[in-house]
């Protein structure tokens, strides 16, 4: 789970170009969205682009997208236990 | 004769140090290797660092010069927005093109789509200035800029209150962009220095160039450096039409052609366009000084904006610098300004520029 968690922030940061920005820096609890991270809603799609092409998730129900999209723990649980490549 | 339009303010983020028009041409900056790429500008100062990573390069200048000259001009919000581009943002439609390609269009980034748009930059502008007016982007080849000018002079002309409208043009070159142009010779095929760019016209083609050039104009003379009288675009003309359009534009302006203290010729090195550059060039008066500018630029479909940039700055500075000087005239005066701007593939736009007139 721990490597799953600091793969997963390095993909972020590379995916959302969050320069200057380490994975260590982001804490596995603190929100995305708001007043963690601080990302907006083109992030959101951005991250649901890097399930489907990492980990071969689709997310199709939006309320469910807000729930595993909260923090990198709640996506890296939805991972471990949705992922199919 | 139409509405003037009134340039309040000027933003130009070229290949030289023209955001910051205090050190224009210290140094002057040229290349090699046919890319006269933009010297940017720390951009920190209008985009926030959220919205900046996922900006390309075009993007960034776009906006920061266009928001630049807002706040020169003392504008906060433009009764419109009005951007003239040939290719819009040609890195993220790359982008998003590439991942189609390599990703079998499945999964694809909705970045690049989103910002790949030839009016990314009008919306990003509206979004930052909490502006909800007339917001138009013209995307007309070499006739981009003038056509976004044109309607600007239309819309100022409908109006008896005070107006302001914030129009520019931006352009940018990628390495394939340069290469799929190159194939139908747009491009030197020798190495050369782009500042002996004008001295290569006997053989074809230009060197690549990109920027972003906005303004704000106004029907309000009120701290305009110069005013716009004419736009005026020829398609494919002969070298006696555009003697001819030059000799009418002046006639309606009520000038004659000893009046033209600067032509700002935008010729660009290409030997198939130089029979319509010889005549405006050795049939000026003693008077006037002949200035060229793609040798600092380079050549794009936007790239009379630069042009207007430097008429606008010549207007400012009240001097002529010697690096842009191609034939001195006698004239010392900066009054009656020509731009002659001439693409490769052989169409001319050209514009008349004064000071504005002096108040009562």
């Amino acid at each position: 789970m721990e490597d799953l968690k600091l793969k997963l922030k390095q993909q972020i940061i590379d995916s959302l170009n969050l320069q200057g920005m380490k994975p260590e820096e982001i804490d596995d609890n603190a929100p995305l969205f708001g007043d963690g991270l601080g990302l907006d809603s083109i992030d959101s799609l951005e991250l649901m682009v890097l399930l489907e092409r990492n980990y071969g998730i689709k997310i199709e129900d939006a309320r469910e997208g807000r729930k595993i999209l909260t923090s990198v723990q709640t996506m890296a649980e939805y991972i471990q236990q949705n992922s199919k490549i | 004769m139409r509405q003037p339009l009134y340039i309040l303010s000027a933003c130009s983020i070229s290949p030289q140090h023209s955001y910051d028009a205090e050190n224009f041409l210290n140094p002057v900056v040229t290349t090699d290797d046919g890319k006269l790429r933009i010297t940017a500008p720390d951009y920190s100062k209008y985009i926030s660092p959220v919205a900046i990573r996922r900006m390309s390069r075009m993007l960034k200048a776009g906006i920061t010069a266009g928001m630049k000259s807002l706040e020169m001009g003392g504008v906060t919000t433009p009764d419109a927005i009005i951007i003239g581009t040939a290719r819009g943002s040609v890195t993220d439609m790359e982008t998003f093109l590439k991942d189609m390609i390599n990703l079998q269009e499945e999964a694809l980034n909705p970045t690049g789509f989103i910002q790949s748009t030839y009016n990314s930059v009008n919306g990003w502008l509206a979004m930052m200035t909490r502006s909800t007016c007339y917001n138009q982007t013209y995307v007309h080849r070499g006739f981009s800029l003038e056509l976004c000018l044109f309607d600007a002079q239309l819309m100022l002309s409908e109006s008896q209150d005070k107006k302001y409208i914030l129009a520019g043009g931006f352009d940018e070159l990628t390495d394939e962009y340069v290469i799929i142009r190159g194939r139908i010779g747009y491009y030197k095929e020798q190495k050369l220095n782009s500042l002996s760019l004008l001295s290569h016209n006997d053989t074809s083609g230009s060197v690549a160039g990109e920027g972003a050039h906005f303004f704000t104009l106004s029907n309000n003379p009120e701290n305009a450096a110069c005013a716009i009288h004419t736009v005026q675009m020829l398609l494919k003309p002969t070298s006696e039409a555009v003697q001819a359009a030059i000799a009418d534009m002046l006639a309606q302006n009520e000038l004659q052609k000893e009046d033209i203290d600067v032509i700002m010729c935008g010729m660009n090195g290409d030997s198939r366009s130089q029979f319509l550059v010889d005549p405006v060039v050795n049939d000026c008066h003693e008077h006037t000084t002949i200035t060229t500018f793609k040798q600092l630029s380079g050549e794009y479909d936007t790239a009379s904006g630069f042009g207007l940039w430097l008429v606008n700055y010549l207007f400012t500075q009240k001097r002529i610098p010697e690096e842009i000087v191609y034939k001195k005239g006698t004239s010392t005066r900066i009054k009656n300004v020509l731009l002659f701007n001439v693409t490769i593939l052989g169409n001319v736009t050209l514009m008349l520029m004064t000071t504005p007139p002096a108040r009562p």
